[in-house]
């Protein structure tokens, strides 16, 4: 069972790589829901691993939940906002995809040392592998926020993220449903904030004309006639 | 317990089920006073028989989060803070019957509606919290659910920045709060309330100036106070009635509370509340003299009031101080009773304001004026609420004031500091008093005599029936306490049962003097009754001609040739302008045959100047700076976000 956890694991990674490297959004979108299905079958197989195959019935209603929701509804949403707004790929991104895939080998490298050193006595050596995978998803989901422009990767960077703070979760806590309610809850806010992402983008798109999120500081609040202190003295 | 509980219940689903009923508008107003009305009235006599009989303290315990406890206890002093809580709001919400009349508002008074039931709900449970959790919960709900209130007009600006201003006070209040709690927390490892006086004596001056900040900042302490005037006129006029009458005491109850929970090892405490309360009081009745705005003036003079109690409170810390009983128990009692009175006129004033305003469009009363004839009721009532804030005989508020003064003079025999403040606190309530009659015979006379100023002042009527009945039973109250005042002051006798050095305090010989007093005022009433009556009768079939107010003999007289406001205070301005700066605009007269001349009076704030030199333009010189952080860009926040991440892990883990 341990390979197995092992397998998907190195899946994880490699979708976390190949997501970094994608330039299309069709495709990031596809990876993304491989990534979705693997991860939330990771723990279910710790689950065998822990409790010898006897799984409760609270546990396994979760983990379908958990696989409705990112391997299938997440996608779907993702899907449909893409044809509402007619986008195929991501130009221009802020840092470029061949750096974005060597910054996601410096994540590794960088969560291999964290793990070593922060989490060392926690955790007796026997979730290393998933912690680094844990922290590495978690960092590239927020490297996505940060160097990409559309909200649609915006979006998919946070659902990475959450993705990590989901393995985070499985790696610190013992293998039963009430752990994951934390978790679930995260989930959710993810899957309000697509759909809400749907509709929002599909403004910016006819407001904008394009859905880059760089249009939208025209909004801030810089502009010193309209400015608190301005508003309060009336 | 339960009953106060089972009435906060039956007032939230009252104002629920306004939310509810909003498109059914007249049901919904029906449904939320008859709720708020029947949770009262239970709530009442909870308080009212656990008050008077001398039985058990009640209390209540919840679990919350698993973690913390929710207890609440009802001793002496929070029954005697449950009477206003239950009389005062039940009556505003009857007189907001035909306040509300515009149904297409509907949406917003039922909101209104449901945060005034969350305010009513929450402050039992403020008055009765036993641990800090507790009341820090009820606190905030009421803060923030009296924000909503001032915001009913949210579409007007003036208003919003009003609902900005006080927001920030309250806030900035609870900040305080919390740093005494934790700093209470740290040193006994408890969020009881009984284990405050455990804490070293060291550490509880602190905790107390702390709490002090932090209650004053809801009661309208001087320089704290200055949310009030702009957040009292932009709600609608039956809840500044409430909000002052009632939640601002909840201030007072915070600063009682704290005192009788930290067992006071040092005189610092009286001494500081005597001079804050000496401060707040005159300043209030200075800034309320030189205002023009009812409402403005009304919130002003709520602040008088607030420091007439405190004086109050402070003279029963002195005498506490000194072990002087009979000092400690007047002032505490005077203080107790004053807060209750001023809950009764002041929200009939406030009352008398927004009649006033809603038949004429204004508050300003130098547009104001002989509305005595076109609204006898509103009038006369306003007459009683004015009479009675002056503190003069036969209304309420000379009874409270007397038993202040009272304690303040059992303080005479004592020596050094407590007895230079005694008497210093005996001159500054006289002055307030004396003030307070300047300003409210301004208003009255400007307000309700004379002639009327503009149009629609002239067409001015009579306001609805339940708006009337309210401010009736208000004024009665007044004169009721005022002619009959022996169950008031035995009840705040009874609110002091708890006060531990107090309680054995015999206070029989008191009530004498007030059997003297009341039949001296009984006497005094029914002579001007009989007077009245010599009138009545000597005018009879005489012929009585009528003519214009402030006729004077002129033929043509207009009724620009009135006293007004400004002029009225010039005076008493004078003598105070080192209190309250005014800029005086006059165009003077230069010609034989004078143009048209103008005479303009303008004060401002002190401490609102204050603030806005000393701490606004500083704080938002520093901040401007920073601006540059905030650049709309998206990636760049979260870079932030990262950035604090990695600082923290690397030097804190």
């Amino acid at each position: 069972m341990i390979q197995l956890t092992n397998t998907l694991l190195a899946l994880t990674l490699l979708s976390v790589l190949l997501s970094l490297g994608s330039d299309r959004l069709v495709s990031l979108i596809k990876i993304m829901t491989f990534q979705g299905i693997i991860v939330s079958l990771i723990p279910l197989t710790l689950l065998f691993q822990e409790h010898h195959g006897e799984i409760g019935a609270g546990n396994v209603l979760i983990f379908q939940a958990m696989l409705i929701i990112k391997g299938i509804l997440i996608p779907w949403f993702l899907f449909m906002a893409l044809k509402k707004v007619k986008m195929r790929r991501e130009i221009e991104p802020i840092i470029g995809y061949h750096a974005s895939t060597f910054a996601g080998l410096f994540f590794i490298l960088m969560s291999t040392f964290i793990a070593d050193r922060f989490f060392q006595i926690i955790l007796n050596n026997e979730h290393v592998l998933l912690l680094i995978t844990a922290i590495t998803t978690l960092s590239a989901g927020l490297f996505l926020l940060i160097s990409r422009k559309k909200a649609i990767t915006q979006v998919i960077g946070y659902l990475m993220m959450e993705n990590g703070i989901y393995l985070l979760g499985s790696t610190l806590a013992k293998q039963t449903h009430t752990q994951y309610v934390v978790e679930f809850g995260v989930l959710l806010d993810i899957l309000v904030a697509i759909m809400i992402m749907g509709i929002v983008l599909h403004n910016i798109n006819s407001t904008y004309d394009g859905m880059d999120t760089g249009d939208l500081d025209s909004l801030h609040d810089l502009d010193s006639n309209r400015s608190l202190f301005h508003r309060l003295k009336g | 317990m339960d009953t106060v509980f089972v009435s906060i219940f039956i007032i939230l689903a009252g104002g629920t089920a306004a939310l509810f009923l909003s498109s059914r508008f007249v049901l919904m107003q029906r449904i939320m006073v008859g709720a708020t009305t029947l949770g009262s009235i239970a709530g009442l006599h909870f308080a009212l028989t656990h008050l008077l009989d001398d039985g058990p303290v009640a209390t209540a315990t919840f679990a919350w989060l698993h973690i913390f406890d929710l207890s609440f206890t009802a001793d002496s002093i929070s029954l005697f803070f449950l009477l206003p809580i239950f009389l005062i709001p039940p009556l505003a919400l009857i007189y907001s019957l035909h306040y509300f009349t515009d149904s297409k508002k509907n949406l917003r008074v039922a909101v209104n509606y449901f945060f005034t039931a969350v305010l009513i709900a929450s402050m039992p449970l403020v008055v009765t919290a036993s641990n800090m959790i507790s009341f820090a919960l009820s606190w905030e709900i009421m803060s923030i659910a009296s924000f909503f209130l001032v915001l009913f007009d949210y579409q007007n600006e003036e208003k919003r920045k009003a609902g900005y201003l006080y927001l920030i006070f309250v806030q900035g209040g609870a900040m305080f709060l919390f740093a005494a709690f934790a700093l209470i927390y740290r040193h006994t490892g408890s969020f009881d309330f009984s284990a405050v006086s455990s804490m070293p004596d060291s550490g509880k001056l602190l905790v107390f100036i702390l709490a002090l900040i932090g209650f004053g900042s809801k009661a309208g302490l001087f320089p704290l106070h200055i949310w009030m005037p702009s957040t009292y006129s932009a709600a609608p006029s039956h809840l500044p009635g409430i909000m002052s009458g009632v939640m601002a005491k909840m201030g007072i109850y915070g600063i009682l509370r704290i005192y009788l929970l930290l067992d006071a090892p040092t005189s610092v405490f009286g001494n500081v509340v005597l001079i804050c309360g000496i401060l707040t009081g005159i300043f209030g009745v200075v800034y309320a003299l030189v205002r023009q705005n009812i409402k403005e003036l009304l919130a002003y003079s709520s602040m008088e009031n607030i420091g007439i109690i405190l004086i109050g409170l402070g003279i029963g810390m002195l005498g506490a101080d000194e072990g002087n009983q009979a000092m400690a128990f007047f002032g505490f009692a005077g203080a107790l009773l004053h807060l209750f009175n001023h809950s009764v006129f002041k929200s009939l004033l406030f009352m008398g304001a927004g009649a006033i305003e809603q038949q004429t469009g204004t508050n300003s009363i130098e547009d104001l004026g002989g509305l005595l004839k076109k609204m006898p009721v509103t009038g006369k009532t306003f007459l009683v609420g004015s009479t009675a804030i002056s503190g003069l005989p036969p209304f309420a508020g000379f009874i409270s004031e007397f038993l202040i003064y009272y304690g303040a003079f059992q303080g005479v025999d004592t020596h050094r500091l407590s007895f230079l403040l005694a008497i210093f606190a005996i001159i500054s309530l006289a002055v307030i008093g004396g003030l307070a009659t300047a300003v409210f015979t301004k208003v009255m006379g400007l307000t309700f005599l004379g002639a009327a100023r503009t149009k629609k002042v002239e067409q001015a009527k009579e306001v609805k029936p339940s708006m009337q009945w309210v401010m009736i039973l208000l004024a009665s109250v007044c004169l009721f306490i005022g002619l009959v005042p022996a169950p008031f002051i035995h009840t705040a006798f009874a609110g002091l049962r708890d006060i531990s050095f107090v309680s054995s305090y015999n206070a029989q010989s008191f009530l004498t003097v007030v059997q003297q007093i009341s039949e001296t005022t009984m006497l005094f009433v029914l002579l001007i009754l009989a007077l009245v009556m010599l009138r009545q009768f000597l005018y009879l079939n005489k012929r009585i001609r009528w003519a214009g107010t402030w006729g004077c003999g002129f033929t043509k007289p207009t009724v620009r040739m009135q006293y007004t406001g400004a002029s009225y205070a010039d005076d008493m301005v004078n003598f105070f302008k080192w209190l309250t700066p005014v800029t005086r605009l006059y165009s003077g007269i230069t010609q034989i045959f004078p143009r048209r001349a103008t005479w303009h009076m303008q004060s401002e704030d002190t401490a609102l100047m204050n603030y806005e030199r000393a701490l606004v333009r500083p704080l938002y010189s520093l901040v401007y700076k920073l601006r540059w952080i905030q650049h709309g860009n998206i990636q760049l926040y979260i870079s932030y976000i990262i950035v604090a991440v990695i600082i923290l892990l690397v030097f804190f883990l």
